[in-house]
């Protein structure tokens, strides 16, 4: 088995400032790569490997993703009503399913967004004073 | 969404597991696929590429299985939502249709209530009552062995102990027996007034015979069941928890009854004394506490203790036994029988005319119940039955209506399993709505029963409408949902859609078929068939309960207050030979009399040994010089009276005189008879200043009075004598009659004075002595307030299925009547023609009805009282009362009829 060079171990802790902010039933990594799907189906409806090689491009290489966990996200977030999928025809004119943020899938990725953004904020203010 | 159930499912995409699994390789090989382009178009070798796109995924083999899993998980949860959402849109489209129609709704509802409900009330009773196994193991085992006597015709009296002793010694068949006795006990607890406790007597036997384990400690042993012997006491489980909190320890604690102190030695369970009052309650006499008309329970009982030198010719016990192995009730009957012939050669003296009569404690205690409890359900049946048959009739009825609605529904694409499960649906709300009100109608019957039971019904306080009756109820309305949603399926099934909307409507105008027709009238006779069959027999109790009323009992209740107690023989000793000496109870009568007559409003106050709706005790006399004649003379019933007894109660005295005070202990013995006996012991002769041995005395007869009827209302009263209570002073009941008629206000009086007189002694029984009489009557009432019930019911049902099917007539034939109406038909002739129809089925249903109610009124003769059983004026009134109403029922939809607008209803077609 081949994990990703360097790849990325992401905690996002059960609790950041006394609350819980994760689902308990979903798988840690799973919860942060779920976001970054999320973010990456804002700009329109794309398929399984538009959404692989965007996180790719978009983070410089920097974080490689397990295409099975992606889906496996994918698969999750469209049973949990945050996308809604549909078949369609791809750029080179074949069938590809395609995935589209719901409204309560935007819900979920701002409120991701700003407890990413204040646990990293956190961690760097704690760095920052070491 | 649509409006419409059954739409939006068209234009869902079914997925099933084969689609699911399609859907993820193709996902999967386009990822792998477009990768591998990449790849390549970087520069790298397709195998490569190919070996490099696999390898992106950390488990390749895993990914579809667990895509696959995730979809299948998310299809159910979407086809269940979509489920419940459709269940939904079919309650809240079911709800509006049926409000639409609130006449067929409230019909429906009401109808499927009052079946059900009379159905949950009467389970509950029947499952209190007769389903619930007895406390006692092999009851159907065990037989109370009576005595019979063929002189007076009894043939449940209780045994005098030596009989009991040669039964036990002589008996086969019988592999043990037991002898128990009623005891009216005074309990003086330690801290609280002293009450009345109703106590059983029985030989150390009893509780290994009938299968009862004492909770706490042990049964009475042979020793302590013997004269002399220690003195033991049981406590019932309700008592043990009101006097000694449950107390682990109790045994070894005492009670004092009638002044004796007793050692607890046990507790026994709640229900221990099952069947006690109904045995009791069967026997000609000694009936003990089973007499007060409550649902008396046992809380104490105590070793019989039977003295070694009892008289033959004293009946005080009642014997059971257990069947031995392998023995019948018959062969025990056989048995009984001739070791009663043997006793009567034995001792031609006082078993003279003796026999036994073997039966089974089943039938003692259940008696007649079971078969009317029996017969109850069965009527409670038809009586849903009849309210099923109602609402398909309804239904019927509206799913004609609602054709239109089917073909629109099915022409917009609703499958036929969508439109069967909104049927389904729609029934279910409507059995669901009924069983609601079903259930509050049997818990109000219940709560009603139960309030009312006579004591003749055995553990009558256990009946409740329980998880039993209303899972029953829940299973009846399902049931009910399937018959009545089953019906508008099948008649959907065969509206074709191809059919234009204008020929079905013409269709429907045309009556949906003869057959259907002539079977909802026929349902309808049914119906009204069985309103006067119940009614006449409530109406037959009613009149029987108003001619009981109207009997002069032989006294004058009104007015008067009585109360009961019983004299300890501790404070209160008796030598019967020498009534002079008993000066403690002489001195008590004398100052009750004396202080509660000296009392404001009050006019007369007596005592005697009994009150007047009791039958006491008889015993054997001899009417001197009249010995050769007496054979078979019945005994009468003994009564000793104080001298105010007879005034008080006005009692009239027909001839000779009544007691005085002058009719003291020590002088002459004197007697006073009832009418009765003198047509038995003197037919045409002198009752007065004749000599009649009582007791081993000869008394003088110096008075003939009317006669009490101490066997109750119903009944002839039985030959009596009356004897002077300063002669023979056992008192136990004070009566007290008031100026004016309310004798309530006495109460307080007569228990303060007694407990001034007397503060250990108990008083019970504390009531008008109208209330006596009343209460003797609550068996008829109760299967009279039932009947009536039913009866009700089954007129409301009647009413209901005639006024549904003439609605359904006249809305048929709008048109027709239209017609009738155009070609100038005015509202009298519109009207009439309805009318008949309705008057056709009312008239063959009463007629129906009245074969019914003769037919019953033959096997209700015996609960028939002063009437004959077919009643003219019950049978009148009833025909009166369920042709009234049904006529109502029938006019209302010819009101509606004569005011169809002839251009309305043509166009309208």
């Amino acid at each position: 088995m081949l994990k990703p060079p360097n790849g990325p171990r992401v905690y996002i802790p059960i609790n950041i400032s006394g609350e819980q902010v994760m689902r308990p039933d979903l798988d840690l990594v799973q919860g942060t790569l779920d976001v970054l799907v999320l973010k990456t189906l804002t700009w329109g409806p794309r398929h399984g490997y538009a959404v692989a090689h965007w996180i790719r491009q978009t983070s410089g290489n920097e974080l490689r993703v397990d295409d099975g966990a992606l889906y496996t996200s994918l698969h999750r977030l469209e049973a949990r009503r945050l996308v809604r999928a549909e078949w369609g025809l791809s750029e080179n004119n074949r069938r590809a399913k395609y995935y589209e943020l719901t409204a309560a899938g935007r819900r979920e990725l701002t409120a991701e967004s700003e407890r990413w953004n204040r646990y990293t904020a956190a961690v760097s203010r704690v760095l920052r004073t070491a | 969404m649509s409006r419409i159930p059954g739409i939006r499912r068209l234009f869902r995409i079914e997925r099933d597991a084969a689609d699911i699994q399609r859907d993820v390789d193709d996902e999967l090989r386009f990822h792998i696929e477009r990768t591998v382009e990449e790849l390549v178009a970087a520069g790298r070798s397709p195998e490569d590429a190919r070996r490099e796109a696999e390898t992106r995924f950390a488990d390749l083999r895993a990914v579809p299985r667990r895509l696959v899993e995730i979809d299948r998980g998310r299809v159910r949860r979407e086809r269940r939502a979509e489920w419940w959402e459709s269940l939904w849109q079919d309650v809240r489209y079911g709800g509006r249709s049926l409000l639409r129609a609130p006449g067929f709704t409230a019909a429906a509802v009401l109808t499927l209530g009052i079946g059900m409900g009379a159905n949950a009330a009467l389970f509950s009773v029947v499952d209190g009552v007769l389903l619930r196994p007895a406390p006692f193991a092999g009851l159907d085992r065990v037989a109370m062995i009576w005595e019979t006597d063929r002189a007076s015709g009894t043939t449940r009296e209780p045994a005098s102990i030596p009989d009991y002793r040669d039964f036990r010694e002589r008996v086969r068949t019988f592999e043990e027996i037991t002898a128990f006795t009623p005891l009216e006990l005074s309990l003086s607890p330690d801290a609280a007034d002293p009450e009345r406790v109703a106590g059983l007597g029985v030989s150390h036997e009893w509780f290994a015979l009938l299968g009862v384990r004492p909770l706490v400690g042990r049964a009475f042993t042979a020793e302590e069941d013997m004269p002399g012997g220690p003195r033991a006491a049981i406590i019932s489980e309700d008592l043990w928890t009101r006097l000694f909190q449950r107390d682990p320890n109790v045994t070894g604690r005492t009670l004092r009854l009638n002044d004796v102190t007793w050692s607890i030695v046990g507790v026994l369970p709640r229900g221990s004394d099952f069947g006690v009052l109904q045995t009791l309650g069967a026997a000609s006499y000694m009936r003990g506490f089973a007499d007060r008309g409550d649902r008396v329970r046992v809380d104490v009982w105590l070793p019989l203790r039977p003295a070694p030198n009892a008289q033959r010719g004293n009946h005080p016990i009642f014997v059971a036994g257990r069947l031995a192995q392998g023995a019948s009730f018959t062969a025990a009957q056989h048995e009984m029988t001739a070791i009663t012939a043997d006793l009567e050669r034995e001792y031609p003296q006082e078993n003279a005319a003796r026999g036994a009569f073997v039966e089974p404690m089943e039938a003692v205690v259940f008696g007649d119940v079971r078969q009317a409890l029996l017969v109850l359900l069965g009527a409670v049946v038809m009586v849903l039955l009849v309210a099923c048959a109602n609402v398909v009739n309804l239904q019927l009825v509206r799913s004609t209506a609602r054709s239109r609605e089917v073909i629109i529904r099915t022409s917009l694409g609703a499958v036929a399993s969508r439109l069967a499960q909104q049927f389904f649906v729609e029934a279910a709300m409507l059995a669901a709505a009924g069983a609601a009100v079903g259930v509050s109608i049997a818990f109000g019957a219940v709560a009603v029963l139960r309030a009312l039971a006579p004591a003749t019904i055995p553990r009558a306080e256990t009946m409740a409408v329980d998880g039993r009756a209303l899972l029953l109820t829940g299973v009846l309305a399902t049931v009910i949902a399937v018959v009545v949603g089953l019906l508008p399926t099948l008649r959907a099934r065969r509206l074709d859609i191809s059919q234009s909307l204008h020929a079905e409507s013409a269709r429907g105008a045309a009556g949906g078929g003869r057959a259907r027709r002539s079977l909802r009238a026929t349902l309808v006779v049914a119906e009204l068939g069985m309103a006067p069959t119940l009614m006449a027999g409530a109406g037959l109790l009613i009149r029987s309960l108003w001619e009981l009323r109207a009997v002069h009992p032989g006294f004058d209740a009104s007015g008067v207050l009585k109360a009961e107690f019983q004299l300890p023989a501790t404070r209160y000793p008796i030598d019967f030979t020498n009534a002079s000496s008993a000066t403690a109870r002489l001195g008590f009568l004398h100052e009750v009399v004396e202080r509660l007559s000296a009392l404001p409003g009050v006019e007369s106050v007596a005592l005697a040994t009994a009150n007047p709706m009791d039958a006491g005790f008889t015993s054997s006399i001899r009417v001197i010089g009249r010995e050769a004649e007496a054979e078979n003379w019945p005994e009468p019933s003994i009564r000793t009276v104080s001298a105010s007894y007879f005034e008080t109660l006005r009692v009239r005295v027909l001839d000779g005189r009544a007691f005085a005070a002058s009719d003291g202990p020590a002088s002459a013995r004197v007697l006073i008879i009832n009418t009765a006996a003198r047509d038995q012991f003197f037919a045409g002769r002198e009752p007065l200043g004749a000599q009649v041995n009582l007791w081993g005395a000869n008394r003088t007869v110096i008075g003939v009075v009317d006669n009490e009827r101490i066997r109750g209302l119903a009944s002839v009263a039985p030959p009596a004598v009356y004897m002077p209570l300063a002669q023979i002073p056992v008192p136990s009941a004070v009566f007290v009659r008031m100026e004016g008629s309310d004798a309530a206000v006495a109460a307080p009086l007569v228990r303060r004075v007694i407990r001034e007189i007397d503060p250990q002694l108990a008083l019970f029984g504390v009531e008008p002595l109208e209330d006596t009489i009343s209460g003797t009557l609550a068996q008829r009432r109760y299967t009279m307030l039932v009947l009536a019930a039913f009866a009700l019911a089954a007129l409301v049902l009647a009413a209901v299925g005639v006024h549904g099917v003439l609605s359904y007539a006249v809305a048929q034939r709008t048109r027709e009547i239209g017609v009738r109406v155009a070609l100038g038909a005015d509202a009298g002739r519109v009207q009439a023609y309805v009318l008949r129809d309705g008057a056709r089925m009312v008239g063959l249903g009463l007629l129906l009805g009245l074969a019914g109610a003769l037919a019953l009124s033959q096997a209700m003769r015996a609960l028939v009282f002063g009437i004959t059983p077919h009643d003219p004026l019950t049978l009148a009134g009833v025909t009166a009362v369920l042709g009234g109403v049904a006529l109502l029922a029938s006019w209302l939809p010819a009101r509606r009829a004569s005011r169809v607008d002839p251009m309305v209803a043509l166009r309208s077609e």
